[in-house]
């Protein structure tokens, strides 16, 4: 039924991200749904991989089980050769803090703190010795280098959006979870930010995993891994916009056909 | 928009239960009191009996009813600034700011309706309630039946709809300022109001000097200027709250990591959303303190002078006795309902410390550091306001000297006043950390 262009399960080098066998299920018997059926794939160390599908497929789902921000119902999640073990919140909170960092749709930094000291949360949290000059070197990097004192009201979405990357980059995590990063950006401000997820994976070899509904921020990725009902539906290697938007298209086909 | 504000009633009735449960509580509280001046009203009443219930209705009833309009607008205070969200969505779906009043002050007018019909018959039973007290300890004459009337109803629905809609009102015209970008006067008003209630607080204690020390009414003056020197410091206090913060953040942030660190930065921020909650805390400290001791000193007075309790002596134990407990555990009510409000409010703000790689522990921990801070604050301006009075009425009723249970009663008042903010603050806060952090921000 699925085509294949590679099984995602034999990504070449050492890997950051695997998951198998992995489903979920939210709510109970009559009113069950299946958010995420019985995925397995992998993801090479140095990606940048986007992952697409129609609205509801299980790509938040996907993206929070990856990231142990959600628990899988079966399956295993290894992060950076690491397992991620069922354990309570502040296990996976420990887990995630030096393996993981999270780009949101809504940017997510805390009011109360600056600019600088969001960046510096991570370090502040984990009782380590906060990497001032990076975090300083990072923001220069996405261009907020003149904000650092700003708190995040007094910042545009763009800025906001590039604020919560340097957060999500400082503390050099393995992998790097986004969902729909640049859902809620203009134009201009979308490119900066997928522009500098890109770097993140070239320059600094970071693997990148993000959500977006948009075919030509999907391009910016190494791959594309389709999603349909929970299930994987896909995978195509250095996408195009116009190649990725034909095979949405045909996605939208086959879920309306299986209904 | 006031059928929007029905439907925001009607739609969201668990939002609206703290402003309801103050409103009824304060109006329960306002309507009993003052039942005792429509008893004393009544046909057939002898002169004593009217004295006795006049004096319930002004002494209790006056004081009261004033801590009751500044309990119920705190409440309203915090209600509103959690609607920040909301106002902006409405201006920006084209609701004027003239709209947006009108529908918060509705609201809380409804709220303060309701609660005050609510309250009634709980009135009722509890004005009977203080009658037969009176009647039982031959304060008042046996025959004279309790009269619910006018005044009990006027100042009860009064004191209760001016404080919510004037609280909500002056809150709403700050929030819809905020979203339309102008800079809130703020802080001026704030040191307007906090001045002249100070002014009006160092009034009423002075006031003292000007009795008899043997006037029954004696504690009244007291106990009005510690409820108005308790506001005035409350507009005052994040002033101190920020000073107290500079000086720990270090040491805190050494001590406790990640969690003083939060806690620090989330009260620097919003420090000045802090009066609302200090304003229960330091009225309970300062009220609970102050009464206590006055009544405390009292009964040393009427024992040192060797004679036999006169009736009138007693009328002002019991009624001492009564208001104290009423008013102390009304303040102490109000405190956690804030903090309970206040707190519930910030999941979305746990869920981004979460997500930001805090432990559930650390998030707890920086709500504690909050409590703790808070408490140090609020305690400190208590016991100031609560301390004035009791000096004044010291003064005048005994020339100098101070109880000697004083120590014992302020240590029993700051440990409940503690607890109660700890406790409140902890376990909402833990309550709120079970929703999932990506839901919690969402
Ligand atoms: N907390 C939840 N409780 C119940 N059902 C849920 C929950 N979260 C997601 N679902 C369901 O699981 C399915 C997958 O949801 P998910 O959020 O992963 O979709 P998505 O692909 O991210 O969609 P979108 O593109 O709209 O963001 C949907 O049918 C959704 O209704
Ligand atoms: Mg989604």
């Amino acid at each position: 039924m699925f085509r294949h262009e590679r099984a995602p399960g034999s990504a070449p080098g050492p890997e950051a991200l695997r998951l198998v066998k992995v489903s979920k299920t939210y709510g109970t018997a009559e009113n069950a749904v299946t958010a995420l059926d019985d995925v397995t794939l992998s993801l090479p160390a140095g990606s940048f991989t986007a992952v697409m599908g129609p609205s509801g497929s299980g790509k938040s789902t996907l993206l929070q089980c990856a990231a142990g921000l959600d628990r899988p119902d079966q399956g295993i999640v290894v992060v950076d050769g690491a397992e991620m073990t069922a354990g309570g919140e502040a296990e996976l909170t420990k887990f995630r803090r030096s393996r993981i960092g999270f780009v949101f749709q809504q940017y997510n930094l805390l009011p109360t703190l600056t600019v600088l000291q969001n960046t510096l949360l991570p370090f502040k949290l984990a009782r380590r010795r906060p990497d001032r000059a990076g975090a300083r070197e990072i923001l220069g990097r996405v261009g907020l280098g003149d904000r650092l004192g700003h708190y995040p009201d007094e910042l545009s979405g763009g800025q906001r959006q590039r604020a919560a990357i340097a957060r999500a980059l400082v503390t050099r995590p393995s992998v790097i979870f986004a969902d729909e990063p640049t859902g809620a950006l203009d134009l201009r401000s979308a490119r900066e930010v997928l522009a500098l997820l890109r770097d993140a994976v070239r320059t600094h070899g970071r693997t990148v995993v993000m959500v977006t509904h948009d075919p030509v921020a999907a391009s910016y990725a190494d791959a594309v891994v389709f999603l349909a009902d929970g299930r994987l539906a896909g995978w195509m290697h250095a996408p195009t916009a116009d190649a990725v938007a034909e095979r949405l298209a045909h996605l939208g086909d086959t879920v309306d056909a299986e209904v | 928009m006031f059928m929007l504000a029905m439907r925001s009633v009607r739609r969201r009735p668990g939002r609206f239960a703290g402003t309801l449960l103050s409103a009824f509580l304060g109006a329960v509280i306002t309507m009993a009191f003052n039942s005792m001046h429509d008893t004393a009203g009544g046909a057939g009443v002898d002169d004593s009996s009217a004295e006795t219930l006049g004096l319930s209705g002004g002494v209790v009833g006056g004081y009261s009813t004033l801590l009751v309009f500044f309990a119920v607008a705190s409440t309203l205070t915090v209600n509103v600034r959690q609607r920040t969200d909301e106002i902006s969505l409405l201006r920006s779906t084209g609701a004027t700011p003239a709209q947006i009043k009108r529908m918060v002050t509705g609201e809380a007018a409804v709220i303060a309706l309701v609660a005050a019909i609510l309250a009634i018959v709980p009135a009722m039973l509890a004005g009977n309630a203080l009658l037969e007290m009176f009647k039982d300890t031959d304060q008042v004459a046996a025959g004279v039946d309790y009269v619910f009337g006018p005044i009990a109803l006027g100042a009860g629905f009064g004191i209760t709809l001016l404080a919510s809609a004037g609280a909500a009102y002056l809150a709403v015209r700050r929030a819809t300022r905020a979203a339309a970008g102008e800079r809130a006067p703020r802080a001026r008003m704030r040191t307007i109001g906090g001045t002249l209630a100070l002014l009006a607080g160092i009034g009423g204690i002075s006031s003292t000097f000007a009795m008899e020390g043997d006037e029954p009414v004696l504690m009244m003056g007291p106990a009005y200027g510690a409820i108005l020197l308790s506001v005035g410091f409350a507009a005052f206090s994040t002033g101190l709250l920020r000073a107290l913060l500079v000086l720990v953040a270090r040491p805190l942030g050494l001590l406790t990591g990640g969690s003083g660190y939060l806690a620090v930065n989330a009260l620097r921020r919003r420090a000045e959303h802090q009066a609302g909650i200090l304003m229960p805390l330091i009225l309970f400290t300062g009220i609970g303190f102050a009464t206590l001791c006055i009544q405390a000193v009292e009964s040393a007075a009427i024992d040192a002078s060797g004679l036999v309790k006169s009736v009138e002596d007693k009328n002002v134990e019991t009624l001492n006795t009564i208001v104290v407990g009423i008013i102390v555990a009304f303040c102490c009510v109000m405190l956690i309902n804030s903090l309970y409000a206040a707190t519930s409010y910030r999941v979305k703000e746990f869920g981004g410390q979460r997500l930001a790689g805090a432990t559930p522990r650390q998030v707890v921990g920086g709500v504690g550091v909050e409590a703790a801070l808070l408490t140090v604050t609020g305690v400190l301006f208590g016991t100031l306001a609560g301390y004035a009075g009791l000096l004044a009425f010291v003064s005048v009723r005994t020339g100098a000297e101070m109880p000697g249970s004083g120590p014992l009663i302020w240590a029993g008042i700051v440990v409940v006043g503690a607890a109660a903010t700890m406790l409140t603050t902890l376990l909402t806060a833990r309550r709120a950390l079970r929703v999932p952090a990506v839901v919690a921000v969402a």
